[in-house]
């Protein structure tokens, strides 16, 4: 227990020192305003007029429609194309003189050739000289698969009797542009859990090659501690710290209107991700001579970290593998969009960070108990992993 | 009380103990001499279970420092070569935070910290950070922390290495009240501190016990060069015929000065009566410990 009174005063010292006051609000300033941001962002994508992410495309090309039976107008995209419904002769000269980039015909009875089965062609004239027909070109085309979809559906719904077509059991897959938005969303969520454990590193750094640079550590060292109880009590004190500050922010998050279920558990699952992530930093800080080196160590050892999380965060919601469970972000991301848990889908995850956690705590208590860690002169990482390994040096005589 | 034996230690290819045996007596001052290098440092944090020794042990009161490095660290207060403290701490806090991880009982601790405030005479810089301290405030501070679980054994690596000569003078005062009641190691390349302050004294140079004994006894080891430093008027002098008695060893006839090597005192008054009346001054100089030093790490 001697390990909690290290805990004790590392807390103390934090919680108390200006350093890390400024820290955690400049912290919380960033986290709010990468909120605000993902909200504005998923605002308008949800809003009414659809997807509209680069606005200068709006009325973009002009097409002339001529269509007597409003068959292909409504369909067309209004954002997008600056359409006119003119009489075909007229649109023809417009063309030549360039006024406007393509004209589209509709033939004479639509409906009537669909219902008899008989092809329908529909002209479309456009300016090569003009750049925009690419555009043009492109929304013609999905309008008129879009049509021909619609067309055939409303023909096979119009065989089956109604009665068949309305099952309240099967839930309707939802596809298309709306797959996407539920990914943004559902990952802005998970990041937005998960992005403050990343913001911590530095304090265990502070905490550990601090002891190294202001050579501090030969009085702790001299201490009646052992190493373990140095290491552990510096980092549960900012595991601590990481448990409040993680509950303050899901709070915020649920104040600010996110849709969380059973926050009590994501807490717990973020909770617990931070450890292996703090353990992790621990074998960083105990193998770096300096800050300069903890902190290109700890960069790079993020990335993959973060990529750790994310990439099968992001196979679970394209393909639903089992193996992506792997990351602790697609346990948080299921129970947050109130999908339904198994006990077994606990088993992965916590098994991982378990692992990590242990490995990479027994790591750093190993790495710190080397004077040489501390002292110097570091050996190299071949030496140290033969050291792990109980290899030994040939004598030197 | 303390007992070492053939310790060894390498960093990388530099060999800094070399088969180190030493043993520290209950209730004596030990000091440690040697030149920058010698290897002081190395052996005290060896002691003190900071750092492993290649090969060889440390038995404290009857503890290996290797099988019980806690046992061992808990009787030793020690005092490191350069005061470096945690600096946004104030004072009195940092003597508290060692105060609880040495495991001093609550109740007494703040007593023992106002006690040992006083005793370093920083009561008045009680509630003031460390940082705002000078180098001589910050060793009086780093030594009441070293004292703060009234250890048994204190170590002290060069304990006025840079500081002003009243800070020297009162740390060294400190030192001298601890002398008897607590078993101590002092490491200093301060030859005339070891002199006035050790009942021991240990010469260390390469990794290894050159000479050891009281500063008398090193000393006498090394008489007979007595030194006459003469300052004289005028260099008319008869060096060959000084030179010529039985136990002078040397003459060196520099301007004004001279200087002359005897093995006994015998024949002073004859070297004296050759020089006559040229003679302005005399002194005499006894072989100080920095002679045994150079002597014995020739
Ligand atoms: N951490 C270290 N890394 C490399 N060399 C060291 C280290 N500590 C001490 N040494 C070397 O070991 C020798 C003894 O050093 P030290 O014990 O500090 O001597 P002293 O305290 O007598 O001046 C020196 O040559 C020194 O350079
Ligand atoms: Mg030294």
């Amino acid at each position: 227990m001697r390990f909690l009174k290290i805990t004790k005063w590392e807390l103390k010292n934090t919680l108390s020192s200006k350093k890390f006051i400024t820290i955690i609000i400049l912290q919380f300033g960033l986290l709010i305003l990468m909120m605000s941001f993902f909200n504005m962002f998923i605002g308008s994508i949800e809003s009414e007029d659809g997807i509209s992410l680069s606005p200068s495309l709006s009325k973009f090309a002009s097409i002339d429609v001529s269509d007597n039976n409003s068959f292909i107008i409504t369909n067309l995209n209004k954002e997008v194309l600056d359409i006119r419904l003119v009489d075909y002769n007229n649109s023809l000269k417009r063309l030549r003189d360039g006024k406007t980039t393509a004209i589209i015909v509709s033939p004479e009875n639509p409906r009537e050739k669909i219902e008899s089965f008989q092809t329908i062609n529909i002209d479309l004239y456009i300016n090569s000289e003009d750049p925009k027909q690419s555009v043009v070109l492109n929304e013609v085309n999905s309008t008129l698969e879009a049509l021909s979809t619609s067309i055939s559906d409303e023909w096979i719904n119009s065989l089956i009797p109604p009665e068949k077509i309305v099952d309240p059991e099967v839930k309707e897959e939802k596809k298309g542009e709306f797959l996407p938005l539920q990914i943004i969303k559902k990952m802005m969520i998970a990041i937005l859990l998960f992005l403050p454990l990343f913001l911590f590193g530095n304090m265990v750094v502070d905490s550990i090659v601090g002891e190294k640079e202001r050579k501090t550590g030969e009085i702790i060292i001299a201490m009646p501690l052992s190493h373990s109880d140095i290491i552990m009590g510096k980092n549960l004190a900012i595991i601590l710290i990481i448990a409040l500050q993680t509950a303050i922010w899901i709070i915020t998050l649920l104040i600010a209107g996110f849709n969380i279920k059973n926050p009590q558990l994501v807490y717990l699952i973020v909770l617990l991700t931070s450890v292996p992530i703090i353990g992790i930093t621990s074998v960083i800080a105990t193998y770096s001579k300096n800050y300069k080196e903890a902190e290109i160590g700890l960069s790079l050892v993020y990335i993959i970290m973060v990529g750790f999380l994310i990439i099968p965060a992001l196979a679970y919601i394209s393909t639903r593998s089992l193996s992506s469970n792997i990351s602790p972000m697609t346990l948080v991301m299921r129970i947050f969009s109130g999908e339904a848990i198994s006990g077994v889908d606990f088993i992965i995850p916590i098994f991982s960070i378990l692992m990590v956690s242990l490995i990479s705590f027994w790591t750093s208590i190993k790495l710190f108990k080397r004077d040489d860690m501390v002292f110097g002169p570091r050996p190299n990482l071949i030496r140290i992993i033969m050291d792990f390994l109980g290899i030994k040096k040939r004598e030197f005589k | 009380m303390i007992k070492i034996s053939s310790l060894s230690k390498y960093f990388g290819k530099i060999h800094a103990l070399d088969n180190l045996d030493l043993e520290i007596n209950k209730g004596e001052l030990l000091g440690i001499i040697g030149p920058n290098g010698a290897g002081k440092t190395t052996a005290i944090r060896i002691i003190c279970g900071i750092l492993k020794p290649d090969s060889g042990d440390v038995v404290v009161n009857g503890y290996s420092v290797l099988k019980d490095p806690i046992m061992v660290k808990s009787m030793i207060g020690y005092l490191p070569e350069e005061p470096n403290l945690y600096e946004r701490f104030k004072a009195r806090d940092l003597l508290r935070y060692f105060g609880e991880l040495y495991g001093v009982p609550k109740d007494n601790l703040n007593n023992r910290i106002n006690e040992l405030l006083e005793l370093v005479g920083m009561e008045n810089r009680a509630e003031h950070r460390i940082n705002t301290f000078s180098k001589g405030l910050r060793q009086r501070i780093a030594i009441a922390r070293a004292l703060i679980h009234d250890p048994q054994i204190i170590i002290f690596d060069e304990p006025t290495m840079g500081l002003d000569p009243a800070t020297s003078l009162a740390i060294r005062g400190f030192i001298e009240n601890l002398k008897g009641e607590k078993t101590i190691v002092l490491c200093t390349h301060y030859m005339d501190e070891a002199d006035t302050l050790c009942d021991r004294v240990a010469i260390l140079n390469g990794g290894k016990v050159r000479d050891m004994g009281t500063p008398e006894y090193l000393k006498a080891k090394i008489h007979g060069d007595i030194i006459l430093e003469i300052k004289i008027q005028n260099q008319n002098i008869d060096t060959e015929k000084i030179h010529s008695l039985s136990s002078v060893e040397s003459v060196n006839l520099n301007g004004k000065n001279l200087s002359i090597s005897l093995s006994s005192k015998q024949e002073i008054s004859d070297i004296l009566r050759l020089i006559g009346n040229n003679m302005i001054s005399i002194n005499t100089k006894e072989p100080s410990l920095e002679d045994v030093f150079i002597h014995s790490i020739k």
